[in-house]
């Protein structure tokens, strides 16, 4: 607004623009020798919150994170970052070094947010407090010369001038606006939740981040596949995965006990979907405590189980096919259901491993297949369809040594040939009850018959319901601050020089980036000039002028 | 809405903006290093099916230790255990599991310790994590281990532990004193030498 | 529950009779542009809205403009501020201003003042809204788009009877329904500024856009994955989908003040340019702006909502709010451009150009969210359909 002298302190539209810009920092004036620490550190301050700051930090914020989405995270996909390896063996590890594979909790990203939200504190907090003095002062008083306003107009009135303003009065009042009065003239000014809805924005992402780091630092997420007919206790040592915030330790976990008793899906039965899974229902018993009361419920997608402030989540599920392996000696050293993992959805053909460590005289191992709905295509064996309509298994068989019994842990799911001997057994599918004899008196495997398994996502989070108030007050806030206008309205009145009272009406829009304030005001004048019309019933003139520039 | 008298003012302002951002940037870096804590470290998932946990020894004064809770259960090969039927002993509890590789690392070293301090009245107690009763007791035939392990297919006796000094991992091992408290715990694979002188370190205690 | 495939294919057809509809659309939009010949057609005055076109709207824009009460805030200034009195805004003087073809352009400068505030004077009557230059063309153009809106919008819904929940489940869906409201918005537009003249510039992409969901996109309709089987789909997509409209049109819109900013410009520097009567029919440079604004501060919050509504629906299906999911992460970012994009709007040397080159960047990142992550980065959200 050019042109237009602001009063001091109240300079600034609803963000801190460049209203100080075409200085530079004009706090610590003077020349740079001058300086001293403090002076650096308050001009350091200064660009720090500064809007220009802010904007060249959001942009960093946003590019930064593109690299977390393109690249594999080791925090979602483990498996991929280690393929990435694999298939980039010179260039991953200039990328780790640069954390690039764990990119949301990298220290530069960091540095980044933290950045943002200090610049934003020290921003948004004098405002809060600049906002906080101004809201109980009033209106400043009326300039003298309404026409040098960007919005202006002037009418004329049968109304005494102390009668007119009091109807200027009247119909400001009932538009809300706040008033102040003087000799002769009447300011009005509205639009100061602007300015608040804009502040609780900025404070309620602040928040949000502490109830982001409130959830990382107390709480935990843990994995863990359950076979149905099996139950396990939520202990570190029972868990797949467990992933603790950092002030976490083992003894925090909440220490439930879940029963799957029994899975069900179900899967669209024909049409070109055919095969796509429609509902996932597992039927499991818990109780919060060990030997408190035991509650059934029926866990399925979108609708978790709340155990004790924890909660539980179904996020897979799958086959484990029964073996029972009988070793060289004639003992039963194995006879449990082996969880396979499902390597495409449309027939859930399913992979896995059975390993036998302790079988004597030599260790034994199989892998193979699960294939539920079991066909024959051109030779090869398929899963047509998800659910066990008939389904087979079918095993390649080793003896030797698994590896297991030294060096770092295996993988459950994939078995290790290297120190293996491949057993020559006739491929046959296997149906439930049929069973493969090993060669060389090895032993024997019989399929005795298929489980389901869930895998449960069992997430604590005590940082969410204040993420979500904080969410929802940001929301607040910014729908506030984008449809609140600031304005200020002045009438003066006096009388003119035919004897009839001259109003004139000045208005400026505080902060307008959107513009629209111009009909606003011709309403308002309108309505104003409607109320000092008085009981004459001829129609008085209107020139409106429109001079200068709003924004 | 253009304002040509400002826009001169812009450019530099720009750089600085920019540069302000950048060093602070660079001053900020160490700290927030050591300050993050959105996304926690993780072992994450691969496919070992157990977590490990961070490999370190835990000992307590003598004295001070946690009570250890008494745990009870069936015995893989028939019957049922109660750890009381253990107390005015040492005992070590193993936590255990037959497809865990650094267990079966450990397994001869405590089938023999448990045979070195049989005379002097020290228990070894397993607690067999996820596993059937044929794979359990195929591992005990295997490593040829003497004592007696508890089968805890629903981890009730893992849980049992959590007031205390829960096993934060497989495989644990806790050393328990005459007197019912925990004197130590390893987590990760037990060594010879190491729980020796854990064990004679909790003979030395009183009672 | 079965899907009624005759419902699908009927909407099938709706929406490529829809396509076919917009592109005539589109061949009338330029060859209007091209052939029109435009006589001052007075509106009915349907709705006393001062529209983009005119500098010689002080007159009828104020007193309409005073009809409103003020109380429309999105309600089109009377551009007279804005454009009329050309020779004092440096950013608009154009020899070849917008105007009715009727009256000269020069006579729309500061001395419209003279008649304007005569008319101004008059409370009483509502004046006619003054003649817009408009031809034949562009009325069957704006009766094709209405038409295709119109069987649009029944795909849209016989898809959603076809699979018996919302219809926005994978992405030919959801391409489809956010188009619709772009098409949508941008009629809602003509009706209120009327610059029936960015049509062209709307309903191209439009075009574009549908043809590929129909051919490259397509998914036959099907019921939905369990993990999106729940009520939040309706909420989060919905948002996302309104908001995602309102983004394309002001992209549109940015893409179009471009051009005319930088034809204002050379204007000004007395350069030659091209098109220069395309630009004559079209809003100002700074009303485009003001516009395109507009939509954004229409469609942020609602894009605010449809991330937390998103995180609020992960946190019960997946266990957690936010997990960096590749198409979460890129929401994100968009969140932040266009949060740039209103930063900048408010900082001096930052409106203008710098800021339409953000908000093109913004709508950047939505487009690869929508396209590039769903078809080429595997997450928790590929729900695209495609194999």
């Amino acid at each position: 607004m050019t042109g237009l002298r602001v009063p001091p302190g109240q300079a600034g539209s609803a963000r801190p623009d460049e209203a100080a810009a075409p200085g530079g920092p004009s706090g610590p004036a003077g020349s740079p020798s001058s300086f001293g620490l403090a002076g650096w550190a308050r001009w350091g301050w200064r660009q720090l919150t500064s809007m220009r700051t802010a904007l060249v930090l959001l942009f960093l914020l946003a590019v930064g994170s593109v690299p977390g989405s393109l690249l594999p995270q080791q925090g979602i996909d483990p498996a991929a970052v280690q393929q990435y390896y694999v298939s980039h063996p010179a260039l991953a590890p200039w990328l780790a070094r640069l954390s690039l594979f764990n990119v949301f909790a990298a220290p530069w990203f960091a540095a980044i947010y933290l950045l943002l939200f200090l610049s934003l504190a020290g921003c948004v907090v004098p405002r809060s407090i600049r906002l906080a003095r101004s809201a109980r002062t009033p209106p400043p008083p009326a300039p003298r010369n309404l026409a040098r306003l960007p919005q202006s107009a002037r009418h004329e009135s049968t109304l005494e001038p102390a009668a007119a303003l009091d109807a200027a009065a009247g119909v400001l009042r009932r538009r809300k606006f706040r008033l102040r009065t003087g000799d002769g003239w009447v300011s009005a000014e509205k639009g100061y939740r602007r300015e608040l809805g804009n502040l609780v924005f900025h404070l309620a992402l602040l928040a949000l981040l502490c109830s982001v780091a409130l959830g990382g630092l107390f709480g935990y997420k843990a994995n863990r596949l359950l076979v149905s007919g099996t139950s396990f206790a939520n202990t570190v040592t029972a868990l797949d995965e467990f992933h603790p915030g950092r002030l976490v330790s083992s003894s925090d976990l909440q220490p439930f006990t879940m029963t799957l008793n029994r899975f069900a899906a179900s899967y669209v039965t024909s049409g070109p979907s055919r095969g796509q899974p429609l509902s996932f229902n597992a039927y499991v018993s818990y109780s919060a405590q060990p030997g408190g009361a035991v509650r059934h419920d029926n866990l399925r997608v979108n609708h978790p189980i709340n155990v004790d402030g924890v909660r539980v989540f179904i996020i897979g599920h799958g086959y484990a096919p029964v073996f029972r392996v009988t070793d060289g000696t004639g003992k039963v050293v194995f006879d449990q259901p082996v969880p396979f993992i499902a390597v495409n959805t449309s027939g859930l053909t399913s992979t896995g491993v059975v390993k036998v460590p302790d079988a004597h005289p030599d260790q034994l191992g199989f892998a193979g297949v699960f294939l539920p709905t079991a066909v024959d295509v051109n030779g090869q064996l398929e899963s047509a369809f998800p659910a066990p309509l008939d389904p087979r298994v079918s095993l390649v068989s080793y003896k030797g040594n698994l590896g297991m019994d030294s060096g770092p842990p295996q993988s459950v799911y994939t078995l290790n040939t290297a120190g293996l001997t491949q057993l020559p057994v006739a491929p046959r599918p296997l149906a439930v009850g049929q069973s493969i004899k090993l060669p060389g008196g090895a032993g024997t495997l019989t399929f005795t018959g298929y489980r389901q398994w869930i895998s449960l996502a069992i997430t604590y989070d005590p940082g969410q319901l204040p993420a979500l108030i904080a969410g929802l007050a940001a929301l607040a806030g910014l729908l506030l601050s984008f449809f609140v206008r600031r304005r200020r309205v002045f009438v003066r009145a006096y009388p003119g020089p035919d004897g009839r009272t001259v109003v004139d009406v000045g208005g400026l829009a505080r902060s307008d980036p959107a513009g629209g304030f111009d009909e606003e005001f011709t309403g308002l004048a309108r309505a104003l000039e409607k109320a000092s019309r008085g009981s004459s019933t001829d129609i008085p003139s209107l020139t409106s002028t429109t001079e200068g520039k709003s924004h | 809405m253009s304002r040509p008298t400002r826009r001169t003012a812009r450019p530099a302002g720009a750089g600085r903006g920019v540069a302000a951002a950048v060093l602070a940037l660079t001053a900020v870096l160490g700290v927030a290093g050591c300050a993050t804590g959105i996304a926690a470290s993780t072992p994450a998932s691969n496919g070992q099916s157990f977590v490990a946990g961070s490999p370190g020894t835990t000992v307590f004064k003598s004295g001070t230790g946690p009570v250890a809770p008494s745990v009870s259960g069936p015995v893989v090969g028939g019957g049922r255990l109660a750890l009381t039927a253990y107390r005015g002993h040492v005992v070590v509890l193993n936590f255990w599991g037959s497809w865990c590789t650094p267990c079966r690392e450990e397994a001869p070293d405590l089938s023999a310790l448990a045979t070195h301090f049989k005379a002097s009245g020290v228990r070894f107690l397993g607690i067999d994590i996820r596993d059937s009763p044929a794979s359990a007791e195929a591992f005990m035939n295997d490593f040829r281990i003497t004592y007696p392990s508890l089968n805890d297919p629903s981890d009730n006796l893992a849980l049992d532990f959590r007031n205390t000094v829960p096993p934060a991992g497989i495989p644990t091992t806790l050393v328990i004193s005459r007197s019912g408290r925990i004197s130590a715990r390893v987590i990760g694979g037990a060594t010879y030498n190491g729980l020796k002188s854990l064990i004679q370190r909790a003979a030395a205690e009183p009672a | 529950m079965p899907d009624n495939q005759g419902l699908s294919h009927l909407s099938d057809h709706f929406l490529i009779v829809a396509v076919v509809l917009y592109s005539l659309a589109v061949i009338a939009f330029a060859a209007d542009f091209a052939f029109g010949r435009r006589s001052p057609v007075v509106t009915r005055a349907k709705a006393e809205v001062p529209d983009l076109v005119p500098a010689g709207v002080a007159a009828g824009g104020v007193e309409d403009g005073a009809a409103e009460s003020g109380t429309a805030h999105d309600a089109a200034g009377p551009d007279a501020s804005g454009v009329g009195p050309a020779s004092t805004r440096p950013g608009s003087t154009r020899p070849d201003s917008t105007g009715p073809g009727s009256t000269g352009p020069g006579s729309t400068g500061p001395g419209s003042k003279g008649p304007g505030s005569t008319a101004v004077a008059r409370l009483g009557g509502q004046g006619r809204q003054p003649a817009v230059p408009v031809s034949r063309l562009v009325g069957i153009a704006l009766t094709l788009t209405t038409a295709g809106l119109a069987l649009h919008i029944a795909g849209v819904i016989t898809r959603g009877l076809a699979v018996h929940r919302v219809p926005w489940g994978d992405m030919y869906e959801f391409v489809i329904s956010v188009s619709c409201v772009a098409v949508l918005f941008f009629i809602g537009l003509m009706i209120k500024y009327r610059p029936y003249h960015l049509g062209l510039f709307f309903m191209a992409p439009i075009v574009i856009i549908m043809g590929l969901a129909q051919t490259v996109i397509y998914t036959p309709a099907g019921p939905l994955v369990p993990a999106l089987n729940s009520y939040w789909l309706a909420i989060h997509v919905t948002a996302m989908t309104l908001a995602s409209g309102t983004f394309m049109v002001g992209a549109v819109l940015a893409v179009v003040y471009l051009f005319a900013e930088r034809h204002t410009r050379r204007v000004a520097a007395g350069l030659s340019t091209r098109y220069g009567e395309v630009f004559r029919l079209l809003p100002s440079a700074e009303r485009l702006d003001q516009i395109a604004y507009r939509t954004v501060v229409f469609a942020f919050p609602i894009w605010t909502f449809g991330i937390m509504a998103g995180a609020i629906w992960a946190d019960q299906a997946w266990g957690r709010y936010w997990g960096w999911d590749p198409t979460e992460t890129w929401a994100f970012i968009t969140w932040v451009v266009y949060a740039c994009f209103l930063h900048a709007r408010v900082t001096a040397g930052w409106r203008g150009r710098r800021a339409a080159y953000i908000q093109l960047v913004g709508f950047g990142c939505l487009l690869f969210n929508l396209l590039g992550v769903s078809l080429f980065i595997t997450g928790l959200h590929s729900y695209a359909g495609l194999s």
